[in-house]
């Protein structure tokens, strides 16, 4: 039995550097520090996989030969006008690396999942610019925390543990003490409010509901935690203070605080649902922080307004950094979706949505996204590598995807997978095969092997190796 | 005159920068045959994916290109071209007439997005609808259209005249969101209604929406009431609202929405 620390999570975009595995026989049997997300990767992430290649024969998948499978994809990719290869996000840096080489030797379009959800931010970085940090810097120094359209408690369980309000700071101190004696508070009233309505046997606490002021916690000296969401999440209820927006309002929203900060009025009494009052004290919160950050999520990156939404909060925080010290950050999803798109940049100049089909790489989101290049079904062939589109793209989406000739690279069995012609089950990366990976903050940390993989399963990048040789090959024949 | 004729259906984008009329005037039949052509991956020939007509028309002095049928995959006709005329008879793809210099552009059917982007003068006519960005500029640039026309008779999307710095844009039918984003200068007309956060972010300009608005922008502020507005040199009657905006950017560009198809906004009448 070994013990092996410094593990890194291949989960989510908060990459947890400080994992501890316990291995025996080639099986990790025990999980720490990880979160629950984290642990039931670690521990089950082998119970539904599939060993061998699959190639589709007379209308079902059977297993064949690693060379087989390979000269099937490779022909596949090679007779294709305008073939798509998408996901990404969920393997390392190198394998996103030898991904791009495909494409461009095969003239298709390379996508990210940034496509279906931060996209939109990148394309307001493009527009704006970014006024970011490490999330180390954050930890220390931020005295007053957003989490905008994003719910950390469920989505980044340890985002809030590591960085931000409950982390303990050189400059900051944790207020995890403080959420706690609020929550043993809140359920103290409950309770003493249960036990006094069945002896009384009336509700003698329901009473009109007064307009809420800003907490006196929002006024102290402390690191403070403000959500503003369209509803109200687990991490709402952490938070000192909660905004509740209305839907597809946040754009408004944003550009209103723009004009209050700058002390400027607004002709109207209420924005999004928020009266300009509150708005006005949230103002002077903001403008009295030493250190702000804004983590934003795909609330603001998916609802109607998309970029827009985070062109306005850019430019907020441009803004607010006129005043004091503001920083903005997205809260990114998959683990290495991150280095995605800097792999991406590094090598085209662009960081999703590229299109090699003229033999040099172009960007358009919009005309080369593999969502809309779907929707008009204009692809003839795809690759899908480490992502699900079946499960998660719309259903027009997927009719075009499927009725194309489709490999999938996956470890897992999934939705993908079961419609490919040809499957390549590959190793996990982070477990079964080590890589590079960033973290939401652009810094890269290593992904570790833990476990050996089974024999048949080669790493992602191993795979599309021999797939880019197969097409070099074939080309040249052609040629 | 020179007419196209598609050989077949496309799946694939084709990407014909070539066809302009700035192109065809220079050569010959056999080297306007010869173009080059992308369709997905693969260089093609104008020839090998149009039906090539050579007219001799006295009527117009002008070289014109007539496309029959539907062109919706086509991207780029007429990109840059400085004279001449393209009549669409179809759907015309993505960038139709992008960085357009000059010319008249028809369109009998439907324009897909970026129609008109970056254009620099010339004018572009849809008969139907257009899709989003229309008059915009590339994505990260902020040089959208900087002079023409482009006259919608149907319905246009999302973010019409992005970044747009002169020239007229005029949707006869109704428009999406985000009309005359980050606008720099210039003039949107709209008929029709529209889906709302017109103006924003506009530093200078003008927009007139004579049909409904859900809302006006916080970050607007009520200039007065006018009975007419001018736009291109005619005289639209109204009443409409004038706003001012956007304050968030320190913008002065004027929003003229029209009083009697948006009642709901009458509560801004108590700051005039």
């Amino acid at each position: 039995m070994t013990v092996i620390t410094g593990v890194t999570c291949p989960v989510c975009g908060t990459f947890c550097d400080d994992i501890e595995l316990v291995v025996k026989d080639n099986v990790i049997i025990d999980v720490r520090n990880a979160c629950a997300m984290g642990a039931a990767k670690f521990l089950s992430y082998a119970a539904h996989r599939s060993l061998k290649p699959l190639v589709r024969k007379n209308g079902e998948l059977v297993e064949a030969s690693m060379d087989e499978a390979v000269e099937k994809a490779a022909k596949i990719l090679v007779d294709a006008a305008y073939p798509i290869l998408y996901g990404w996000s969920n393997t390392s840096c190198e394998a996103i690396r030898v991904g791009l080489e495909l494409a461009e030797e095969v003239g298709g379009v390379i996508d990210n999942t940034s496509t279906v959800c931060h996209g939109p931010s990148i394309l307001s970085v493009q527009d704006v610019g970014i006024a970011s940090c490490t999330l180390g810097q954050l930890r220390h120094r931020a005295d007053l925390i957003f989490y905008w359209a994003s719910n950390p408690w469920s989505a980044h369980p340890r985002h809030i543990e590591r960085y931000t309000m409950f982390s303990e700071g050189r400059f900051q101190k944790s207020t995890w003490r403080g959420y706690l004696s609020r929550l043993s508070g809140g359920l103290s009233r409950k309770r003493l409010q249960r036990a006094v309505n069945l002896v009384l046997r009336r509700d003698i606490f329901t009473t009109p509901e007064v307009k809420r002021r800003m907490p006196y916690s929002m006024f102290q000296k402390k690191r403070k935690m403000v959500v503003v969401d369209v509803r109200k999440t687990r991490t709402a209820e952490a938070a000192d203070y909660f905004l509740q927006v209305e839907p597809n309002k946040d754009y408004e929203l944003l550009q209103a605080m723009r004009m209050l900060i700058r002390d400027e009025e607004l002709d109207v009494d209420e924005v999004a649902g928020v009266p300009v009052e509150t708005l006005e004290e949230v103002a002077d919160i903001m403008v009295g922080c030493e250190l702000g950050v804004f983590f934003f999520g795909l609330g603001l990156t998916m609802s109607e307004g998309k970029h827009r939404n985070v062109d306005a909060a850019l430019h907020l925080t441009r803004d607010l950094n006129q005043r004091t010290k503001f920083l903005i950050m997205p809260m990114r999803g998959h683990f290495n979706v991150t280095g995605v798109n800097i792999v991406f940049t590094w090598q085209t100049g662009y960081p999703y949505a590229i299109d090699f089909s003229h033999g040099y790489p172009r960007y358009n989101p919009g005309e080369t996204s593999v969502i809309d290049i779907l929707n008009r079904d204009e692809a003839d062939a795809s690759l899908i590598v480490a992502s699900d589109p079946v499960a998660h793209f719309p259903r027009k989406t997927v009719q075009n995807l499927v009725k194309n000739p489709l490999i999938a690279i996956d470890p897992e069995v999934s939705p993908t997978t079961l419609l490919a012609d040809v499957v390549f089950p590959s190793a996990f990366v982070g477990i079964e095969a080590e890589g590079t990976a960033y973290r939401m903050d652009h810094v890269p940390l290593p992904l570790k092997k833990i476990v050996e993989p089974p024999k048949t399963c080669l790493s992602d990048e191993e795979i599309l190796r021999k797939i880019l040789q197969k097409v070099h090959k074939m080309r040249r024949n052609q040629n | 005159m020179i007419t196209l004729h598609p050989k077949h259906p496309f799946k694939a984008p084709v990407d014909a920068e070539c066809i302009s009329p700035d192109v065809f005037a220079e050569k010959s039949a056999k080297e306007i045959a010869a173009l080059q052509i992308w369709e997905g991956n693969r260089k093609r020939t104008l020839s090998g994916l149009f039906k090539i007509k050579h007219e001799n028309d006295s009527s117009s002095k002008e070289f014109t290109i007539r496309i029959c049928g539907d062109v919706s995959k086509v991207r780029k006709i007429g990109a840059k071209m400085s004279k001449g005329n393209i009549i669409v008879e179809g759907d015309a793809g993505m960038h139709l007439g992008e960085e357009m210099k000059g010319g008249v552009i028809t369109v009998t059917g439907n324009a897909d997005s970026w129609t008109g982007s970056m254009m620099k003068e010339g004018t572009i006519e849809i008969k139907g609808n257009v899709g989003d960005y229309i008059g915009a500029s590339y994505r990260g640039s902020t040089q959208g259209m900087s002079g023409g026309k482009i006259i919608i008779h149907g319905d246009a999307g999302y973010e019409v005249g992005c970044f747009m710095r002169k020239g007229l844009i005029k949707v006869h039918g109704n428009i999406g969101k985000f009309a005359g984003i980050h606008m720099r200068n210039g003039t949107i007309f709209i008929q029709g209604n529209s889906e709302g956060r017109a103006g924003a972010q506009m530093i200078s300009g003008k927009i007139v929406v004579c049909g409904h608005i859900p809302s006006i922008l916080p970050t607007f502020t009520i200039d007065n009431v006018r009975p007419k507005v001018k736009v291109n040199g005619e005289k639209v009657e109204g009443p409409f609202y004038r706003f001012i905006g956007d304050l968030a950017d320190g913008g002065n560009g004027k929003l003229f929405v029209s009083k009697t198809k948006n009642t709901h906004l009458n509560s801004y009448e108590e700051y005039l």
